[in-house]
């Protein structure tokens, strides 16, 4: 028999899928600052955070509600080379396939973009973007000047990014969207949400304030290091659910099972 | 399915390693109850013996005899002049058991110098010294005044139990300021003979002097009614007064 645990373990399988979204305050807020951003007359609109604060599954979820209201397009993956981005960019632009044995000028796609303004107004979504070299910033800032494709640009927040952010976009980017941890709150609304939402009601309810602490203490409300941690306890519940049902406790997950998680995880060691 | 088994081991060693600060500060707090509960008991039994000696004097009806006696007792002890605690119980108990107002009480005691030849191992070490008349090394005394001097005396009052030696101490206490002394040599005088007058003023002079105005009047009373001293009654009506 298939054990309860199994499907509390599997909501939290880390995913960008915009079903998979939550409404929290944090995010909602996000939500809002970055559409209001997109209808300026921006060129670049810069997002950031630490890996895991969500970044990606906004650029999703706003992609996704506004693709049949704008031309929005999301790039998920960077591309390998600058060629393929430019293959990717002329198709979204053109709406044609780049012929075969054939390469983007670049002077010529921008005055294409140039020749674009006023008539059309794309939104690019770049997430990843500090994988783009300096050098294809560049161009990208370029592309952004002729008004007619703005950029909303995901990147992680480092030291490093910081300064590619300084150097690159500082001047050019009127907006900066910074996404930030969850505090304790937001990530139990997470959590519960999660679960409620797969109708698992019963385990929702196991997880209780004290252990939303620790988990928060644990994953300081890293969405990323929450999804790891919350797959990784319903795991090992599944698993004495399913071969020591006596060790576990179905109206109040005990606290064991999410300090034997952490060691898993090396959030705590020996 | 990973292996649960190691994890629980793993989870066992961290909850060893997480409790450890605390069973090092429940150990040290436990040392340090114990400390504080030895540094208590040791404590208390110095305070203990320092009630028993307050309740004592408060269950006396000549109150400032006892106590008197048995610090002053402590200190003849450290001077060499073997006067015993149990000897001021019995004085106490007697006192207590004659509580009417009379002070003829406080010579119902000759027990007390029974008790007190017996320890005289200090003389042994001065045969000589026995055989001097005391009167010389009396006026002596007077003309020097000093500590060891008063100790000699009242080392020798241990062993002869002269009157003339405690009423000396009596009245060059009093002269010094040192009452409690003063009091303590008074009242051994009162035990030896209770008719020496002036011993019994400087005995109530002296209560008045720490304090203890109420004792010192009822002491003078009771020895006024008895001896019909003219000096007794002239100094409780000056104590009264508060004039002195």
């Amino acid at each position: 028999m298939k054990s309860r645990y199994a499907d509390a373990k599997n909501v939290f399988i880390d995913s960008v899928d915009i079903d998979d979204y939550i409404e929290l305050d944090s995010s909602t807020f996000a939500y809002r600052q970055l559409e209001h951003s997109m209808d300026k007359p921006l060129k670049m609109i810069l997002l950031f955070g630490k890996p895991g604060t969500g970044k990606s599954i906004l650029l999703n979820r706003i992609h996704k509600k506004l693709k049949h209201q704008k031309e929005i397009y999301y790039f998920d993956t960077p591309a390998v080379s600058e060629k393929e981005f430019f293959h990717k960019l002329f198709k979204v632009l053109t709406k044609k396939n780049l012929p075969g044995n054939t390469e983007v000028n670049f002077s010529a796609l921008v005055d294409f973009c140039k020749d674009l303004r006023g008539k059309r107004e794309i939104i690019i979504l770049l997430d990843e973007a500090q994988m783009y070299g300096a050098e294809m910033m560049e161009k990208i800032r370029l592309l952004s000047d002729s008004r007619a494709v703005k950029f909303v640009v995901s990147l992680h927040k480092t030291d490093d990014e910081d300064l590619i952010a300084k150097e690159h976009f500082q001047s050019r980017i009127w907006e900066v969207i910074e996404l930030k941890n969850a505090t304790k709150e937001d990530q139990t609304n997470y959590i519960h949400k999660k679960l409620l939402k797969k109708n698992l009601f019963e385990i929702a309810n196991s997880v209780k304030e004290k252990h939303m602490k620790l988990i928060h203490l644990f994953t300081k409300g890293n969405y990323r290091e929450c999804n790891k941690l919350l797959f990784t306890i319903f795991e090992i519940c599944e698993y004495y659910d399913t071969n020591e049902p006596s060790k576990i406790n179905y109206e109040n997950l005990p606290q064991r099972i999410i300090e034997m998680a952490a060691l898993k995880l090396g959030y705590i060691h020996v | 399915m990973y292996d649960i088994k190691p994890l629980e081991e793993e989870w066992k060693r961290y909850q060893r390693k997480k409790r450890r600060p605390w069973y090092i500060l429940t150990a040290i707090a436990v040392l340090v109850i114990i400390t504080l509960l030895a540094v208590l008991e040791y404590g208390k039994t110095d305070l203990l013996a320092l009630f028993s000696k307050n309740s004592i004097e408060k269950t006396v009806s000549l109150p400032s005899s006892l106590p008197i006696e048995k610090s002053l007792t402590e200190e003849e002890n450290q001077s060499n002049v073997p006067v015993s605690v149990p000897q001021a119980n019995n004085t106490s108990v007697a006192v207590v058991a004659n509580q009417n107002g009379s002070i003829e009480i406080v010579e119902e005691l000759p027990i007390e110098e029974k008790s007190l030849q017996p320890k005289q191992p200090v003389v042994k070490e001065e045969p000589a010294v026995e055989e001097k008349p005391r009167k010389k090394m009396h006026l002596n005394i007077i003309e020097t005044s000093s500590v060891s001097a008063y100790k000699d005396v009242a080392e020798r009052f241990s062993q002869s139990h002269e009157i003339d030696d405690s009423l000396f101490l009596a009245k060059a206490y009093y002269r010094k300021g040192n009452y409690k002394k003063a009091e303590y040599w008074a009242f051994q005088t009162n035990k030896i003979n209770e008719n020496i007058e002036e011993s019994w003023l400087i005995f109530a002079k002296s209560k008045v002097k720490q304090g203890k105005r109420n004792e010192a009047i009822r002491v003078l009373t009771a020895y006024a009614k008895r001896s019909k001293s003219q000096q007794a009654k002239h100094l409780l009506e000056k104590i009264k007064q508060g004039r002195l």
